[in-house]
């Protein structure tokens, strides 16, 4: 089984899947293809995760081909256990959105799209997000990172929702686009920053083997900060969020916001390519989680869309996940990456149920509905469930890494831990209150006119598949995490060796 | 077999039986989520309602048989006082292990709970009968009999937060039970966020726990006598913190008079008996610390007596049976609370056992009592209806909820609010970006293209500095943009001023400090 070159084919089945989409005419046919090859592609990852040696703390499923030869840049793959659980949720969220948006063509099947774009498009996203967790060369990196913004563009601009697409689309691309401009400088300047004469070096792995000169670290790791801030995102940095919240589909929602690549980044490349800055700098990594951690639990308070809140609320855990990751601790670092598993679990579930609810209701405003639980209780109740995930009640996948977060920030930044203390009170006000205005409140005429007009049952039986599952998850690595925490744990313990070896 | 072979051998049995301890929570747990289960399939009708009414009380049962064997075997002297079920996670080099002890606090508390609960499962199998939400009724309360049986047999404080959490939890789904009432659902969530405070504290004291003293069982958590005062107490301030909230202790007290929208069984097992005596075992369990830290127990019984003495005048001037019942409550748990700050643990214990046996009974009684009590209610005393002041503030419960109001919430979402406007007038300007309400005066039709935001604005500004620059040298002329640019300065201070003046952002900054000194 060894020669089997698992992760080529893990980023070849979604290629494959977005070529066949694309060139098939009839709607019913692309649904089918695109929902064996993501079906497979989730096997796939599964097979890699079960193939996975939880006792090696170094790369695994390492392949290697010369791509640039002459820039020394390689096509370099392969996953640890820092990178491996994110595999399989990727795929799980990729299969999910294309259950969930079986047939919600709208309006660009109007405008002469075939039916199979958007699962293309979709797929071609697909590859690009698991690239980005494989690679471990930085140029393929930074390529798939760039090369997700393409298909975002389309699919929200595409399958957007009301008029406020094109603007959510068109600011995502240029403030990514800004975003990828330091991105490539930090991995250049780490690239070229071993000094002497030698090619540059862009392969992970040797990178981390000879560290960089201080004050290159510190250029380094400012330039990806600031470059994976971005899609963090970074208070002052987010404002794209609730914008894309608002305007995309709510799958690409889902897979945009319950995938934190810019989370990954930094544990993989910002943090370990320099290690001294970033220890040196830890007071403004927690700073920085602190703030975003505060903000967006209180500006979600003032959200009356759900969407809106959600994605405040998801700002406000990705702050938690940094701030664990300025400790620089093993218990910390495990928090953070079941964190943010979890968001793909919580948020991304929570983005879907939504697109159910906006199917529905025509809208996810608060203001607007109101009373639904005694319309849709299934879809009420998981809902509720994703939220307290995402609010980390015990039980939930949420919990776990929020306990080991902030015991570790108690210890490292006291202030910061007692802030996280006030923020999970307040992140429980702001989702529970937009949830009682908008399953139980007394609502509106318009929600329940557009209702009438069009009545659908509670949860389809795709769609309660997708929440079943998502469900679950859920429930499971919160009632028994410690299977999960240790297939990170070798690779956390190298993680954290390799800062406090310097 | 003769008696002197005999005893030892049932007593090995039953030490061997006691270590299947962690199924009496589990059991309650997994009867939640069978009812759940089955509320997939929307059950409908009175012939779905035996299933799961036994599925919640024959779970009660079964954990109250399986509790009265380790009794048993307890008085015998063969239970172990700390059995082990494996690691749950591990905090760095803590491990958080399935913990559960088994001694003089845990298994009656334990036995109590799950006596009242199965008592009261049986009666709401008829008192809910052809309600609509019987099936989410029992759920609910099988998940707070699990929550609750957590935290009484917890061996380490994560299990016992765990517990306390899902306590929480089910009270918000209790409460919200008529969901169709504002004031039910409002009245829940603020139960929530406030038993949310106290859960804050007790994550506090957690992490506390895991760095100064290196374990979170319950058994060592006391330290080994070398322990500094002020790290115990830091490590005690949380604790205690939790317990005032879970027990409705002064200030923490107006919750517990907005969770009575509930139907009556809850509120009798989870105000009246049950979950407002959980400080009180809180306490009991961690008393070992408490008595390193005399001010905090003096602090506790201060609190205590505060509590009875708000419990009592409140509970005077009630006008129904349940807010009457449940601020004597807060009277009796306050008498509680200030026995053991006088260090009396084992009677707040075992009062807190016979206060939770006959308030229930008065609970559940409660519906019939205009029923069964034929006589009026008696008028408020002479002595506090002659003190206009005095009857003022016990009718407003002395204005605490009005200010937690005023001080907290409204700061935290005029926050909200200002955070939302600051995204909105401030930072997607500054990002800039297109947008289809954007019609800024400056936008002419026949601009073809036009800059937004920071970068945008600055390279159009840069574009035109060079073409003024170059015309310039043309023609000088007298420029009032450095005066205009001053005055715009000055108006953007003034705003900043007057923002500062605002009491939540004085708070803010004070708190922005203390983060940033600790």
């Amino acid at each position: 089984m060894a020669d089997v070159p698992w992760l080529s084919m893990l980023l070849a089945l979604p290629l494959v899947g977005a070529l066949t989409t694309a060139c098939v005419r009839r709607a019913p046919w692309a649904q089918r293809l695109a929902l064996a090859s993501a079906g497979l592609t989730l096997l796939c990852s599964l097979c890699i995760v079960a193939l996975f040696d939880s006792g090696d703390d170094g790369f695994q499923f390492i392949e290697q081909a010369a791509w640039i030869p002459g820039l020394n840049v390689s096509y370099l793959v392969g996953v640890d256990g820092l990178s491996v659980l994110f595999l399989p949720a990727t795929a799980l969220l990729f299969t999910a959105a294309i259950v969930a948006g079986w047939r919600s063509q709208g309006n660009a099947e109007a405008a002469g799209v075939a039916p199979g774009v958007h699962f293309a498009l979709l797929f071609v996203l697909e590859a690009a997000t698991l690239g980005v967790f494989c690679a471990l060369d930085s140029l393929l990196f930074f390529f798939c990172w760039e090369s997700t913004l393409a298909p975002i563009y389309f699919l929200v601009s595409l399958w957007g929702r009301g008029a406020g697409r094109q603007s959510a689309a068109v600011r995502y691309f240029l403030v990514m686009l800004a975003g990828g401009v330091p991105l490539l400088f930090g991995l250049l300047a780490a690239a070229f920053g071993q000094g002497g004469a030698g090619a540059p070096v862009f392969d992970l792995p040797s990178l981390l083997a000879t560290p960089l000169p201080e004050a290159v670290q510190m250029l380094v790791f400012l330039l990806l900060l600031v470059g994976f801030g971005v899609k963090v995102p970074l208070v002052s940095l987010h404002t794209w969020l609730p914008s894309i919240a608002l305007g995309a589909p709510a799958a690409v929602t889902a897979l945009l916001v319950g995938l934190k690549l810019g989370a990954y980044g930094l544990i993989r490349f910002a943090i370990p390519l320099a290690p001294l800055a970033a220890r040196e700098l830890h007071w403004l990594l927690a700073g920085l989680g602190t703030l975003a951690m505060l903000y967006g639990s209180v500006a979600a308070l003032a959200q009356s869309n759900l969407r809106g809140v959600l994605a405040y609320a998801s700002l406000a855990h990705v702050g938690l996940v940094l701030l664990g990751l300025a400790s620089f601790s093993v218990s910390a670092l495990q928090g953070a990456l079941l964190q943010l598993l979890n968001f793909s679990l919580a948020a991304g579930g929570g983005f879907l149920i939504l697109s159910f609810l906006q199917r529905r209701s025509g809208s996810t405003d608060a203001a607007q509905l109101g009373q639904l639980f005694g319309r849709w209780p299934l879809l009420s109740a998981f809902f509720l469930l994703f939220g307290l995930a995402g609010i980390g009640l015990p039980g939930t996948s949420g919990f776990p890494g929020e306990l080991l977060i902030i015991v570790a920030a108690l210890h490292d930044h006291t202030g910061a831990g007692l802030a996280a203390l006030f923020a999970t009170v307040v992140g429980a006000a702001a989702f529970l209150a937009p949830y009682r205005a908008a399953f139980f409140g007394s609502g509106s005429a318009s929600a329940k006119a557009q209702s009438e007009s069009d009545p659908l049952a509670d949860l389809l039986p795709r769609e309660l598949a997708i929440a079943l599952v998502f469900a679950a998850l859920v429930l499971i690595v919160g009632v028994y995490p410690m299977p999960w925490l240790e297939l990170l744990r070798p690779a956390a313990e190298a993680w954290v060796a390799g800062l406090a070896g310097l | 077999m003769n008696a002197g072979e005999f005893l030892p051998a049932a007593c090995a049995a039953l030490a061997a039986t006691s270590q299947a301890v962690w199924l009496v929570p589990l059991l309650p747990l997994l009867a939640a989520g069978a009812i759940g289960c089955r509320m997939l399939l929307r059950p409908q009708g009175d012939a779905a309602e035996p299933a799961t009414a036994s599925l919640a009380s024959g779970s009660a049962l079964a954990a109250l048989v399986a509790l009265i064997v380790f009794d048993l075997a307890a008085i015998g002297g063969c239970a172990p006082q700390h059995v082990l079920a494996g690691d749950w996670l591990r905090i760095g080099p803590v491990p958080v292990r399935l913990s559960f002890l088994l001694d003089a606090y845990s298994l009656p508390a334990a036995t109590l709970v799950t006596l009242i609960s199965t008592l009261t499962l049986r009666f709401s199998a008829t008192y809910l009968h052809r309600e609509a939400g019987f099936h989410r009724f029992h759920c609910g309360l099988a998940l707070f009999l699990a929550g609750m049986l957590l935290i009484a047999l917890a061996g380490n404080a994560v299990l016992t937060f765990v517990g306390w959490e899902i306590a929480g939890f089910s009270s918000w789904l209790l409460i919200g039970y008529a969901w169709q009432r504002p004031v039910a659902t409002g009245n829940a969530l603020l139960v929530f966020l406030t038993n949310r405070v106290g859960d804050a504290g007790f994550l506090l004291a957690i992490g506390l726990a895991v760095w100064s003293v290196g374990t979170l069982e319950w058994a060592w958590l006391d330290g080994d006598g070398t322990m500094a005062t002020v790290t115990a107490r830091l490590l005690a301030v949380g604790f205690v913190v939790a317990a005032l909230v879970k027990s409705a202790q002064v200030p923490f007290t107006p919750w517990i008079a907005r969770a009575l929208e509930g139907p009556t069984p809850s509120s009798a097992v989870f105000y009246g008996s049950l979950m407002v005596h959980a400080g009180v075992f809180l306490l009991c369990r961690m008393q070992e610390l408490l008595v390193q830290v005399p001010d905090l127990l003096a602090l506790i019984a201060i609190a205590g007596l505060l509590s009875a003495l708000y419990g009592t005048l409140c509970a005077l001037v009630q006008s129904d049976v349940k807010s009457a019942l449940v601020f004597s409550t807060v009277a009796q748990v306050g008498l509680m609370f200030l026995l053991c700050g006088l260090g009396q643990f084992a009677l707040a214990a075992g009062w807190s056992a016979a206060h939770a046996g006959w308030r229930a009974y008065q609970f559940l009684l409660a519906p019939a009592f205009m029923h069964l009590v034929p006589h009026p209610a008696p008028p408020v005393p002479g002595w506090l209806a002659g003190r206009m002041w005095l009857y003022t503030a016990t009718l407003q419960r002395f204005w605490i909820e009005a200010l937690a109001h005023s001080l907290l919430t409204r700061p935290t979402l005029a926050l909200g609010r200002d955070v939302r406007a600051f995204d909105e007038r401030f930072i997607d300007p500054l990002v800039g970006a297109p947008r289809v309400d954007d019609h800024s005066p400056s936008g002419a039709a026949d601009d073809l293209i036009r800059g937004h935001g920071l970068a945008g604005s600055a390279l159009f500004a840069f574009a035109n500095r060079l073409q003024r620059w170059e015309s310039r040298l043309l023609m000088s002329g007298e420029d009032s943009a450095l005066v205009r640019q001053l005055q715009r300065i000055v108006h953007y201070a003034d705003t900043v001023e007057t923002l500062l003046e605002q009491p939540r952002y004085l708070m803010l900054m004070v708190m922005a400090t203390f983060v940033v000194i600790l």
